[in-house]
């Protein structure tokens, strides 16, 4: 006996007029530009991919994996670990019901029961009502505990019907009076759906990823505002001026310079490295004053605040 | 799976050598390696099943626990994992009981969704999982009926057994070489990474998560590559197992022999797995330098030619004769020649054409010795085929032998006998090849029965390669060595060398002797003994490169 | 009762600061201009460990410190914000989201320019389509006011930020799932080390941050480090935002200083005002923290420090309490089955250890136990626990050990449940035949 409900898969060609359109290849390549490598928008494509046909067929995880440059098992590998993309079809409505912690203690067991009995159909995501309205899916934690027990209808929190929106209203969680509000609202619904845009908009004015196909964005200029130093420098006087400082990761070199009044004129006393904690001026006296300067690479910081040796 | 990957690091033999303490004891360890590598190195094996020195690591299967020092204290880690730092302090089992409870858990939970079906897996013998079971396992197993199994497998696969428990999928057909069996796989994702990494051509991959997680190619999509079959070498259980091999032979059974690809010049190291004469396999021999641990399907394919078409008996004239009947015709052709065309072969030994040359010898001005090869060379792939068909090119020509066939084309007028030995003209070009027909006695010495044998007026039966010791040079340079398996399929065939030595009257009766042969007539060779080619071959210097 | 605890994070809500007028009318944004350009990154970065700032999302790892490791100036250096919120109990960073993105925005500048970021990425869980929404809005207005892309406020420095959705695995909250997620490749934790801030996404230098610890910083920039230090107690600075829910009155996000005393959150009057029914025990930082009786529960303390003295975790201030009415059994089962669920399937211990100890619960839940299986479970969890890569399988040990230890009784009486049972003890050494 193998294993039922296995969907029926549609060909390339059957799904391809849904995906292959000018709008669908502008937002793929709008997401290939946010990332260094073309297979990183793999589960947003996904979620594209889906949000056109419903659900995830074999042959759109293989159109996903083509967009994004990568093998088709490593998307089908992808597609199959994360739980939310659809491998069967389901209804208009995908009605998902916590069975968590919170909402398990709070009663969601008697919630799937009322469900699976008011819509007819088992609670594993495998079904379709007979009006082709509802799948009912048991899931792990929605993440809304606060509201325990919850359910998601599509893409959005459930537990409440307010001024004819589905909602979640502060505080208030699923009942079985509610649930029936909600499924009714979504039969009343049922041409319009509960639908939303799978990446939650585009943006406007954003530059891409360096280098990324189709990005403006250029590298981060390195000799933007020179980071000050201001590193802690303690000057103590006693035979000479003991300096005391904490380096920052990015400082390659620091250059120590001497005074003898806070104004200047500075000379340059002792180059040193990033590691040293601490540097000693033999001829140092009480009152004289000291400067570092951080040199990160290329990049000379302005002077740190001035130190002067007290006794 | 990660974009992320490290190779593991490899000893060698001017690794720098540190201290490390092993159970309280200091041994001295190769200092750029991991601990699996250095432990094996003082002779202390970890069990592991996802580790392989010639795949990026992955450290999923958590078998070669053991205990090392951290900024906590004595604490566990993988060794695979771990690098080898000077001075640190390592526990095994031998002298930590919580390394060998935490292994035991782990064979354990490795055995847990596991079938025990050992008696009618075709792995076992050679399961790592049976192996890794009697190291680190043994112990009381906490699975019972009622809990049950939550075997992996493809939904599409999966069926009900006749106990009413749900199981993944068997016998499943994954590519035109391969069969998978989903529940035996224990998702170590070496076949994973080896078609990633090594082949290049990313065809299998762990599908879903947690228990459920099973191997899979593309729903629809075969595994097919022309290195698939290494997937079935690495997998450590009985998931991935040949189509050609499965069920044919137990491995307990089998004996092994040492040997060197003959279908290319790089010399990819493999094992002629054989039993009662018969060869049943061909499998890879690990050798960091040449092949590591991989072999084309098109090598693994090369035994199966050592029984068909063999050519055991003689021929004269096209009609069929003894092997000493076609030799007494060699003998005497050669004894009347006015002018012998010899043909070496690259296809043959160092030795074999080392008796060539000693017969060119015997037979003074009359004798001119021709080589080369007309079969084409393709571009090298990488992994283990250099693309050159002819396994011994550059052997041949370390012992002075000139790429000259074409030269044997165009005087073909001049010799009144030709004398092949394994080198089939008439197959490789059999256009070039006619005119050669010109000559009126065409002596091939064959193993198989070929186009060359039956265009000849006189042949006779050798041994093939497996047959056969001896040595080849790779494209490399580098000096490999072949034993004999004993899988002769009549006694009375002889190695070409030996055949070559009864026609120059020498009669050598040992292997060695053409050897010494070989390394008197070769600057290259000369001094190098059968004992300093050890089991992964010798680097000939590079003076000795052919121009 | 007016709500007179600290606030940092949550400072803004109820008030509209999804929209970017109100939030700067609100004071947002105020910084980032000279007075953030103005430090050094190494200043940035001492500022935030004088703060005292720990990591929100659960391990509680000192911020400032996280950040010193980021080597800079060789690849490009990346911040991921991590909004992967999916420890059972724990809902604040998806009322943080909805409620005050451009504070989470503002934060990252923050952090992007102490670590000299170019590009950012929020990895938003796949159920929180509502937050990615109310981020996409709140980063375009960031865009238009000139606030992210190009040479920001003139200060050369430039910044884009997208949202990465999710598509459902818990396990993608651990952060090198989370990268390797981002590298659209499959949620598993890699190897460490070497570690994210050194090498994470793309093989460059990651800082990965929760989304509470990130929208600390702009109240830290504007009050200095001191006064966040100030707020909690010992060594667990500043406020947390905690989930609250179960059984009590007004479950919801609340934020308080560190120290608080968990009855004070669960009665007082400003947060949950009390519980529902008696209270039998305090799950006290999501569900992978050991739990807490009501005895222990009487008075432990909301901080790192103390919640670890009694055996358990602030986690990532998920609290779920449950009364006298709530079956512990069932709500076990309800933990194993998630773990079981959620991993990855990578490390063979937990793959097949959370499996197993989930098939065990069912049979204790369904009847069927046996007086050796908490054994067994306890057993499966020390197996477990030290073998993996990542702390999934530990986090599904800490309810399993505490559960069936301090709710002992429950889970004998569900076993006595069963009718083999009386067989199993006239047969001592009954054994239950080999499964193959």
């Amino acid at each position: 006996m193998t294993h039922a409900n296995l969907p029926q898969q549609p060909t390339f060609a059957e799904i391809a007029p849904r995906l292959e359109t000018p709008a669908m290849k502008a937002r793929v390549a709008d997401l290939i530009r946010r990332y260094p490598s073309p297979q990183a928008a793999l589960l947003q494509v996904l979620w594209l991919a889906q949000h056109e046909l419903q659900w995830l067929p074999q042959a759109a995880i293989e159109w996903s994996a083509h967009q994004c440059k990568t093998s088709p098992v490593h998307a089908y590998g992808v597609a199959t670990f994360y739980t939310m993309y659809q491998k069967a079809p389901v209804g208009k409505f995908l009605l998902q019901i916590c069975q968590n912690v919170t909402c398990h203690a709070l009663g969601s067991e008697n919630l799937i029961a009322h469900a699976e009995k008011t819509l007819g159909i088992p609670a594993d995501g495998a079904h379709v009502s007979a009006d082709g309205l509802f799948t009912l899916l048991r899931v792990e934690c929605l993440g809304a505990c606060g509201n325990g027990p919850v359910m998601q209808v599509n893409d959005d929190f459930a537990t409440d019907v307010v001024d004819g929106v589905v909602t979640m209203p502060k505080s208030i969680s699923l009942t079985t009076e509610r649930f029936d509000k909600i499924v009714a609202w979504c039969r009343a619904n049922k041409e319009k759906g509960l639908v939303r845009d799978p990446l939650g908009g585009t943006l406007a004015g954003d530059l891409g990823h360096p280098g990324a196909e189709g990005a403006s964005a250029q590298k981060q200029n390195s000799d933007y505002a020179p980071p000050p130093p201001a590193l802690a420098v303690k000057a103590i006087a006693g035979t000479g001026v003991a300096l005391t400082w904490k380096a920052a990761p990015e400082i390659t070199e620091l250059r120590i310079e001497h005074s003898s009044t806070e104004s200047g004129p500075w000379a340059p006393l002792a180059t040193c490295s990033p590691k040293d904690k601490e540097f000693a001026h033999a001829t140092g006296i009480a009152g004289d004053c000291y400067r570092i300067v951080a040199v990160s690479g290329a990049r000379v910081a302005k002077p740190s605040q001035i130190a002067k040796a007290g006794v | 799976m990660s974009n992320y990957y490290h190779m593991p690091k490899l000893p060698s033999a001017d690794s720098l050598r540190v201290t490390i303490n092993v159970d309280g004891k200091d041994v001295v360890v190769p200092g750029d390696t991991n601990l699996i590598e250095a432990l094996r190195s003082v002779g202390i094996e970890t069990p592991h099943f996802c580790y392989h020195p010639h795949l990026p690591l992955s450290g999923n299967c958590r078998q070669c626990l053991i205990e090392t020092e951290g900024p906590r204290g004595m604490g566990l880690a993988i060794a695979c994992y771990t690098p080898v730092r000077a001075g640190m302090k390592v526990a095994t089992p031998a002298s930590s009981p919580k390394v060998a409870k935490a292994r035991k858990t782990v064979m354990e939970f490795q055995l847990v969704n596991h079938p025990l079906d050992c008696p009618i897996c075709d792995k076992a013998g050679e399961c790592l999982l049976q192996e890794n079971y009697m190291q680190a396992g043994q112990g009381e197993s906490h699975v019972r009926e009622d809990i049950g199994k939550q075997y992996h497998g493809a939904p599409e696969h999966r069926f009900e057994d006749t106990k009413g428990q749900d199981r993944g999928g068997k016998d499943i057909d994954i590519g035109p070489r391969i069969i998978l069996d989903e529940e035996r796989c224990i998702l170590c994702d070496r076949c994973v990474r080896f078609m990633r990494h090594v082949a290049g051509d990313e065809q299998l991959y762990i599908a879903a998560r947690g228990d459920h997680a099973f191997i899979t190619t593309f729903p629809g999509k075969k595994l097919d590559h022309a290195y698939d079959l290494n997937t079935t070498d690495i997998c450590p259980v009985g998931a991935l197992t040949s189509k050609s091999f499965r069920f044919k032979h137990r491995v307990w059974n089998l004996q092994h022999t040492p040997s060197i690809d003959p279908t290319d010049a790089l010399g990819a190291n493999i094992w002629i797995d054989h039993d009662g004469g018969t060869v049943y396999r061909l499998m890879p021999r690990c050798n960091s330098d040449v092949n590591r641990s991989w072999i084309a399907n098109s090598t693994r394919a090369a035994f199966e030619a050592l029984s068909t078409n063999r050519l055991l008996d003689g021929r004269l004239q096209g009609k069929t004769v003894t092997r000493s009947e076609a030799l007494r015709h060699m003998m005497e052709k050669l004894q009347s020649a006015k002018k012998v065309a010899l043909v070496s072969s690259g296809h043959l030994t160092l030795e074999d054409n080392a008796a060539m040359l000693s017969l060119a010898g015997v037979l003074g001005p009359r004798a001119e010795v021709f080589g080369g090869s007309w079969l084409p060379v393709a571009k090298p792939d990488g992994i283990a085929l250099s693309g050159d068909p002819v396994p011994n090119r550059r052997g041949v020509s370390l012992l002075g032998i000139a790429d000259n066939l074409d030269q044997l084309v165009s005087r073909a007028a001049e010799f009144d006998v030709v004398l092949l030995a394994e080198t089939d003209l008439w197959f490789a070009d059999s256009k070039q090849a006619k005119a050669l027909e010109a000559i009126p006695n065409r002596l091939v010495l064959s193993a198989w029965d070929t186009a060359s044998v039956k265009a000849a007026t006189c042949a006779v039966g050798i041994n093939a390669w497996a047959e056969v010791r001896g040595c080849m040079v790779n494209i490399a340079g580098r000096l490999q060595m072949m034993q004999a398996a004993p899988v002769s399929p009549v006694d009375a065939l002889e190695p070409a060398w030996q055949t070559l030595s009864h026609l120059a009257g020498s009669d050598w009766n040992e292997v060695i002797e053409a050897w010494k042969f070989a390394t008197g007539i070769c600057s290259p060779l000369a001094s190098i003994k059968y004992s300093a080619i050890g089991s992964s071959g010798l680097q000939l210097p590079p003076s000795g490169a052919h121009t | 009762m007016a709500d007179t605890s600290p606030k940092v994070c949550t400072v803004n809500f109820g008030k509209g600061a999804q929209d970017i007028s109100v939030y700067k009318s609100l004071g947002g944004y105020s910084n980032v201009g000279k007075r953030l350009f103005d430090l050094s990154q190494f200043e940035l970065i001492d500022l935030v460990t004088r703060s005292g700032l720990r990591g929100r999302g659960g391990a509680g790892f000192p911020t400032g410190m996280k950040w010193s490791f980021v080597p800079r100036g060789g690849k490009p250096v990346y911040l991921v914000v991590n909004a992967d919120e999916g420890e059972p109990g724990t809902f604040k960073d998806h009322f943080l989201m909805l409620e005050d993105p451009h504070r989470l925005i503002e934060g990252m500048l923050i952090c992007g320019w102490a670590l000299g970021v170019r590009t950012a990425y929020i990895y938003v869980r796949g159920e929180f389509l509502s937050a990615v929404e109310s981020l996409n809005k709140a980063i375009s207005q960031a865009y238009a006011a000139g606030l992210l892309g190009a040479n920001i406020g003139g200060s050369g420095y430039s910044l884009d930020i997208y949202v990465h959705r999710g598509a459902g695995a818990y396990i993608c909250g651990e952060e090198t799932a989370l990268i390797n997620s981002l590298e659209g490749c499959k949620g598993q934790p890699r190897l460490k080390p070497p570690f994210p801030a050194v090498s994470g996404a793309w093989s460059s230098p990651t800082c990965v941050n929760n989304v509470e610890t990130i929208m600390a910083l702009p109240w830290i920039l504007e009050n200095g480090p001191e006064a966040y230090a100030a707020i909690g107690v010992g060594r667990s600075n500043g406020t947390k935002v905690f989930s609250v829910s179960g059984d009590v009155k007004r479950p919801g996000v609340y934020e308080c200083a560190l120290g608080l005393p968990i009855m004070e959150m669960l009665e007082s009057e400003q947060f949950c005002q009390g519980v529902i029914g008696d209270l039998k025990g305090v799950i006290p930082g999501g569900s992978s923290t050991p739990v807490l009786t009501t005895a222990e529960a009487s008075d432990a303390k909301l901080d790192y420090e103390s919640l670890a003295a009694k055996g358990t975790m602030l986690g990532s201030g998920a609290i779920i309490a449950f009364n006298s009415s709530r079956n512990v059994v069932t709500m076990l089962q309800s933990l194993t089955r998630f773990y079981a669920h959620e991993s990855c399937g990578q490390c063979t211990p937990c793959r097949e250890g959370t499996g197993f100890a989930n098939r065990v619960m069912k049979t204790v839940v369904a009847g069927k136990g046996r007086d050796t299986d908490l054994q067994l479970l306890l057993d499966l969890c020390e197996g477990f626990t030290p073998t993996t890569i990542c702390p999934l399988a530990a986090a599904d040990a800490g309810p399993i050990e505490s559960f069936t230890k301090k709710f002992r009784a429950d889970f004998e009486a569900a076993i006595a449940r069963n009718p083999e049972r009386a067989e199993e003890r006239l047969h001592p050494n009954f054994r239950p035949g080999a499964f193959w």
